[in-house]
């Protein structure tokens, strides 16, 4: 356990060194830099261009801005994001709790509704409930995440006005309402980007959970179960789900990095400012430390969280001696 | 073996009816010149023709520069399908080489390929591949086969990797080696197409997943650049429509949801066929 | 008086694969009896006492009529077969490892019989539990309730599964080939374990095994299976001095030359 735990570290490290190198590399050759669109006009003197850039480190050579940047990194300092006028620290700080919320929320949500939707599959297998949702669970599967939340944006908030189109908090001197009005504001903002991201998070759960429990079906202390005489949701939820949860709970791990690909999305069609939108808004203005920072915090919660689902899996896997 | 995993699912009707699906949208996309009625690109009239709503002439409508949507749907499987295709094709062509030498030579090569997987397939993989569009800026198609292709290899090689060392431990390979074939032979004559049927779940579940991710990229403007259609750009034109004609995001949606899930169904019932169930479960 | 369980024309075909395991198989069994199934290994004794309690798995299809105590089981609603499995009617399987959750104490699984009929709350099952697991001789049962089947011998996983089936003191209870996945010596403590319990309690037992040896020293009447049907029903005495059906000769005759040396 704890060599596993250890190698997993290990990973974790080298997945990250490669992520720096190849992110920083690669904006090697990337076109312009912050000041490009601030300072490219005809009316500024070259000196102060060049003044400007030296005094952020764009003249020097790219190793040493590297090794300059990794330094600084392992100080804890991620830079200074010249398209926010802050420093990326302080940007991070505010994007990477929001994008936490959407992507738990969603998670929790899609877990949720998935491991019932399959449990109700299996309850009626190869009956109407069960043919329904696999239909809609290999719709939900399908269809790509930023087209359901383009829909759910569209007709929900902009025709129908139920819920906010963009954002995270309604205009206004919010500040001084109550704390639970704004905690009530938040979730208002929360409910569309969070759903639509749960809606693929529980397809594919389902389709797995449903899966594991069939397989676990035909076993033996589930035919026991029977003859005490239990119901068929006691047998499932006690006696079937407790062994089938392994592999779905394992697919947290796996799923994790497409969803936070997802999320990149849904901040962008919501507006809702996570890193996803951070990164789009620091691509877009040629933000260098703030697209590095943004990439590294992505990987670094995909690798954190997929380290975790692996030992919570292996806690969960069957215990079971072999028959000899 | 794998010769009846091939001609069960032949036998199965969801197995056809899907890969009939795929089959009938890369007939579309090939012959899309053919059958178009229209120029994907040609504003008759962008007054009269304005937003029109499915008819006869135009059974998809037409968008806001009076293009007819049919045809832009049509050129777009062209686009959408062929840098998908071709993904797909340099993913699991990458993820089968890297797979099948890793398990063979075993070693450091091995120890390379299992690390670099390991590593990879924590990244988000449309995070990595926005940044990298953005970074290099609008990019040609082609470009767009090499970097959705080049960062969807990792399952297959993992899935290579582990059927081909399960194959190298049976009976017929060892019973092939004291027969004197040699090491390439084995993995040309029985190791490859034993693994053949992993291979292609794998090559249906890229496809359902670099379909979406090119229209993801296209559809933040990143990916295929106007005026050339794909699904995911003519759905970034009709986003801002919504509400008013349907008909614009309907349809390309329809074409990206129907093929991923036929993908996804094929895959589906390969496994069954593999697993050597005849009755669908 | 009415049999306690009469089953009349069962038939279990398999769809799937074309072909019937029970063709019209009658038997009667009245309180307190105790009768053997004998069947060579596919002659569809497991089928049979899985079809009792309607717990056949779905790939087979069974008709015919299964009265139990008055009421058919087969056309039983789901509700009302439940409060007769387990309750009034429990059943011991062959392979007691996998019979039993990986993943529950094995005293919560006993205890559960109790809780899920409404019989008890958790506290009283669990105690009650415990006190039956002892009775059926596990040592230290307070201390063994709180294992997991794997932590458990072959010998002791059987007694959890019979003190499940007991607990809230069946009419009837169907066992399955209940010693054959176990060593001989600890075969021989927990068939005399059964004969105990079940005269102690005076309920019904079905005794399934393709084991003559088994089934004469437990059962007075015993019945052979073959080919999907009944072919032979006498008092073990009767059947064990003159078979009448061909292949109930050819089972006895495997066990005389032992018992003329005995």
């Amino acid at each position: 356990m704890t060599r596993r735990i250890v190698v997993r570290l290990l990973q974790a490290a080298a997945v990250l060194a490669v992520v720096a190198t190849a992110v920083f590399v690669l904006l090697q050759f990337a076109p312009g830099d912050p000041f490009a669109a601030a300072l490219d006009g005809t009316n500024v003197p070259p000196s102060v261009r060049m003044e400007w850039r030296a005094r952020y480190g764009f003249d020097l050579p790219p190793a040493e801005r590297f090794v300059r940047w990794i330094g600084a990194l392992a100080h804890g300092e991620l830079g200074y994001a010249a398209s926010r006028h802050r420093p990326v620290a302080d940007v991070v700080a505010d994007a990477v709790p929001r994008t936490l919320l959407l992507v738990g929320v969603a998670l929790a949500l899609g877990f949720a509704a998935g491991i019932l939707v399959g449990l109700v599959q299996a309850r009626h297998h190869r009956r109407w409930p069960d043919r329904l949702l696999g239909a809609l669970t290999l719709g939900g599967v399908a269809m790509p995440e930023f087209l359901l939340g383009l829909l759910a944006m569209t007709w929900l908030g902009a025709r129908w006005r139920l819920f906010p189109v963009a954002g995270i908090a309604s205009l206004g001197d919010t500040a001084t309402w109550p704390a639970w009005e704004r905690a009530l504001d938040l979730l208002w903002h929360l409910a569309l980007p969070a759903v639509v991201l749960a809606v693929g998070v529980a397809a594919r759960v389902a389709r797995h959970q449903r899966a594991a429990l069939l397989g676990v079906l035909g076993e033996d202390y589930i035919r026991t179960a029977r003859a005490k005489g239990l119901g068929e949701w006691r047998v499932l939820w006690h006696h079937a789900l407790p062994n089938a949860i392994g592999p779905v709970l394992a697919l947290l791990g796996l799923a994790l990095p497409s969803l936070i690909g997802g999320a990149v999305l849904i901040e962008r069609i919501f507006g809702w400012p996570g890193m996803g939108l951070t990164l789009f808004d620091a691509l877009l203005a040629r933000d260098y430390p703030l697209v590095l920072a943004a990439v590294l915090l992505a990987t670094v919660v995909a690798v954190v969280a997929r380290a975790l689902t692996d030992v919570v899996a292996e806690s969960v896997a069957p215990r079971r001696a072999r028959i000899p | 073996m794998a010769g009846h995993t091939w001609r069960r699912l032949l036998a199965d009707r969801t197995a056809r009816a899907a890969a009939g699906v795929l089959g009938a949208a890369a007939l579309a996309a090939v012959l899309a010149p053919w059958i178009a009625g229209y120029d994907p690109t040609a504003q008759p009239d962008p007054v009269a023709l304005r937003l029109a709503a499915p008819s006869w002439q135009h059974p998809f409508g037409t968008d806001p520069f009076s293009r007819d949507v049919c045809s832009r749907v049509l050129h777009g499987a062209r686009i959408s399908l062929g840098v998908a295709a071709g993904a797909m094709l340099l993913s699991v062509t990458l993820g089968t080489t890297l797979g099948a030498l890793a398990a063979v030579l075993g070693g450091w090569v091995d120890g390379v390929v299992s690390a670099l997987v390991d590593v990879l397939i924590a990244m988000p993989r449309l995070l990595v591949v926005i940044a990298l569009v953005a970074t290099f800026g609008a990019l040609s198609p082609w470009w767009l086969v090499v970097l959705i292709g080049g960062s969807g290899w990792l399952t297959t090689a993992r899935i290579v990797r582990a059927e081909v060392r399960d194959h190298q431990q049976r009976e017929y390979v060892t019973a092939a080696r004291a027969l004197g074939a040699s090491r390439w032979r084995i993995v040309w004559r029985h190791l490859l197409p034993a693994v053949a049927p992993q291979v292609a779940v794998a090559a249906a579940l890229a496809l359902a997943a670099v379909i979406p991710l090119e229209a993801a990229l296209s559809f933040v403007g990143l990916g295929i650049q106007p005026p050339l259609p794909s699904w995911g750009n003519i759905l970034l034109d009709g986003s801002d429509y919504l509400t008013t004609a349907w008909w614009l995001v309907v349809f390309p949606m329809a074409a990206i949801t129907l093929t991923v899930g036929s993908a996804l169904v094929l895959a589906d019932r390969l496994r069954v066929a593999i697993a050597g169930e005849g009755r669908p479960s | 008086m009415n049999p306690l369980l009469s089953v009349q024309d069962l038939h279990v075909d398999a769809p799937g694969e074309g072909r019937s395991i029970l063709r019209g198989v009658h038997l009667t069994l009245d309180a307190g009896e105790t009768v053997g199934v004998l069947g060579t290994s596919g002659s569809g004794k497991t089928t049979l006492a899985l079809a009792l309690l309607n717990l056949l798995p779905p790939a087979l299809r069974a008709r015919g009529r299964v009265e139990f105590e008055g009421h058919d089981l087969r056309t039983l609603n789901h509700a009302a077969l439940c409060a007769v499995r387990g309750r009034r009617c429990a059943m011991v399987f062959q392979e007691p490892l996998t019979a039993l959750n990986p993943r529950q104490r094995v005293g919560a699984q006993v205890a559960e019989v109790a809780t899920a009929h409404g019989e008890h709350d958790a506290a009283r099952a669990m105690r009650s539990a415990i006190d039956l697991l002892g009775r059926t001789g596990l040592t230290d049962p307070g201390e063994r309730a709180q294992r997991f089947p794997h932590q458990l011998s072959g010998g002791e996983r059987q007694r959890v599964l019979l003190a499940m089936a007991l607990l809230l003191d069946p009419a009837l209870l169907i066992a399955d080939e209940p010693t054959s996945a176990l060593d001989v010596t600890v075969q021989a403590q927990v068939l005399q374990l059964l004969r105990e319990q079940q005269r102690a309690r005076g309920m019904a037992l079905l005794l399934v095994s393709h084991d003559l040896g088994v089934l004469a020293t437990t059962c007075r009447r015993l019945l052979v299976l073959h080919g999907g049907r009944i072919v032979e029903d006498a008092p073990t005495p009767q059947l064990l001095a003159a078979p009448v059906h061909p292949h109930a000769r050819a089972l006895v005759d495997t066990v005389r030359p032992a018992e003329r040396r005995a």
